[in-house]
């Protein structure tokens, strides 16, 4: 099953157009001057394929922002749960995001697993895309070891010069390259180039934080007093953009939604925020975590120290969405620097 | 269950609120189905002076309103707040950046205003105990529905102490800062599922601030992109001044 395949640039739009034709084709696309985000396409001029991560990663299609789980009627005493999927070729995924969709496999996957999430995922189709360079200076996928894949795909395009190589990795990734019928399997020539890049993107991504990556963990079970939480408090507006746009962020809400004839209604799954100030509220008022700076380093907990705990892996993927998206400059390579200053 | 009856009132405001539960169309018949509407000046010419629900569109802005407002708490048994005038004072807060004197001159002339008598601003919480609140200039049915729900069940009901941003972000909206405009989302309650913005629109923070104030941060913010204090200022009084002061619980 495994191997290489190979399209030319010059028949990227018949490939676009053809995935689309097969089933509901999601990609990056251009919103607004400077961000980008997933949503369907029919033609390739739809699609951004030099972008730089999306507003929201692609865990949209996973666990949809607000998901209807349960149907009843109450007089009837009748309850359904609502199981809903669309197939869907997830197309130009990066690899720090096939890297986050893999992390919540785990979460859902484990006990109790969630059935909503599994059957949903089972129809997604992913054709991942590799980075070649870096999107811009948030992104520390170098030190995540994301900026290459390490599976979680059916399909990766890699793009070189007037082509792009495909590796299989899946049957139903064979399969579709197999409906398609107009990719070829890949020449000698194409594999020369394809570790040509390979062995160059080893010199351009580095580290990008002057730490090992198994030192990650015992630095911040380390820093639960660290002043830097109390900085981050002053900084932090609280405003939850960083763990919304989070790819392993998986925090949700269920809200009852009754109908006016106050019978029928439904249960709504939402997604939620560690940073908002309810989040951690318990009846009585009482708040776990008032505090702004325990509410960041909470986040930050989530994702370089519980996780490991837990699953054996870091749950930040390098993306630099937080980051990017924070208008009070938090920013998780400054914040990782300065713990390990304080440290020495 | 038997229909609960609800009047309208309208204190200072546009009567926009009104207008928007007047135009929800096809959904009226199933809130008409809920509920039973005694009063309701925009749409029907009836009235009464016995109801369950009292739903209050505008500010405190007389001593005659004072009066009036709590007339209608000790008739009725749940009072709900609508609009931005109701439930956070509005635009008619402006009021109280000047002197009482001044606006008074100013709106009814050196003659006319003797005969005028005016107040401060206040939101209906501030003067009487308000059960509900639907926040908003103006209010954002689909809130309006979920909320009214709550209250004819007498279930408890409050607004998510969260930012406007939250509910942008879900909508995967281009940051209005990364267009280079200023806007008030970080700092505003959330619920209207970031209506102005899914539009192209800035917010305007007509649904009043989150409870929990981040000064210093707010300050990095407007300095980070280099906009005029006044800017935040003026926006922040559009619909906030009358409820600036208050204890934020």
């Amino acid at each position: 099953m495994e191997q290489y395949l190979i399209l030319f640039k010059n028949d990227f739009d018949d490939f676009v157009e053809r995935l689309a034709k097969i089933q509901k084709l999601v990609a990056p696309v251009k919103r607004g001057s400077k961000s980008f985000a997933f949503d369907e396409v029919t033609a390739a001029e739809d699609v951004s394929l030099n972008y730089i991560p999306t507003i929201l990663p692609p865990k949209k299609y996973f666990m949809p922002q607000n998901e209807t789980i349960v149907e009843y009627e109450k007089k009837q005493n009748k309850w359904e749960a609502i199981l809903y999927s669309e197939a869907i070729t997830l197309f130009g995924v990066h690899t720090c995001d096939l890297a986050g969709i893999q992390c919540l496999n785990l979460v859902f996957s484990d006990r109790p697993n969630d059935v909503h999430y599994i059957i949903r995922k089972k129809r997604i189709l992913i054709i991942g895309l590799e980075c070649n360079d870096y999107c811009d200076e948030y992104a520390t996928c170098g030190l995540m070891d994301n900026h290459n894949a390490n599976g979680g795909y059916d399909l990766l395009m890699t793009e070189l010069e007037d082509r792009f190589v495909i590796h299989v990795n899946t049957v139903d990734g064979e399969e579709l390259m197999g409906k398609l019928a107009m990719v070829k399997p890949a020449d000698a020539e194409s594999m020369t180039m394809l570790n040509k890049m390979r062995n160059k993107k080893r010199e351009v991504f580095q580290p990008e934080i002057d730490i090992e990556r198994k030192e990650l963990k015992p630095l911040f079970e380390e820093s639960f007093q660290a002043e830097v939480w109390d900085s981050i408090h002053e900084k932090c507006l609280s405003c939850g953009n960083c763990t919304n746009v989070c790819p392993t962020c998986y925090c949700y809400d269920v809200e009852d939604e009754i109908d006016l004839d106050f019978n029928k209604g439904k249960m709504v799954r939402k997604w939620d925020s560690c940073q908002s100030r309810p989040f951690a509220m318990i009846s009585g008022g009482e708040n776990f975590r008032p505090e702004r700076g325990g509410r960041q380093r909470h986040r930050y907990m989530r994702k370089f120290n519980y996780p490991f705990e837990k699953y054996n892996r870091y749950f930040c993927t390098g993306c630099g969405r937080c980051s990017r998206t924070c208008m009070a400059k938090i920013n998780l390579k400054e914040t990782i620097e300065t713990l390990i200053e304080e440290k020495k | 269950m038997k229909r609960k009856t609800v009047a309208f009132f309208d204190f200072t405001c546009c009567e926009g609120c009104q207008l928007q539960v007047a135009n929800f169309g096809e959904e009226l018949l199933d809130i008409l189905a809920a509920i039973d509407v005694v009063m309701f000046r925009e749409v029907m010419s009836e009235k009464s002076d016995e109801y369950d629900v009292a739903i209050i569109e505008g500010s405190i802005t007389t001593p005659h309103d004072v009066e009036r407002i709590k007339e209608i708490r000790e008739t009725a048994t749940t009072v709900i707040a609508l609009g931005s005038c109701a439930s956070i004072g509005g635009i008619n807060g402006m009021k109280n950046s000047f002197k009482l004197e001044d606006v008074q001159s100013y709106v009814y002339g050196e003659d006319g205003k003797n005969y005028f008598e005016t107040i401060p601003t206040m939101a209906v919480h501030q003067v009487v105990d308000v059960d509900y609140f639907v926040h908003g200039c103006p209010i954002y049915p689909p809130e309006f529905v979920k909320i009214l729900k709550y209250a004819l069940q007498g279930l408890p009901y409050t607004v998510k102490d969260e930012a406007v941003c939250v509910e942008c972000k879900l909508n995967e909206n281009e940051c209005m800062y990364e267009k280079g405009l200023t806007c008030l989302g970080p700092i505003t309650k959330a619920g209207c599922n970031s209506w102005c913005i899914n539009y192209g629109n800035i917010c305007y923070g007509c649904r009043g601030m989150v409870k929990e104030t981040t000064k210093n941060a707010s300050i990095d913010v407007i300095k980070k992109y280099d906009i005029p204090m006044d800017w935040i200022m003026g926006k922040f009084d559009m619909y906030n001044k009358a409820t600036e002061s208050e204890e934020k619980k």
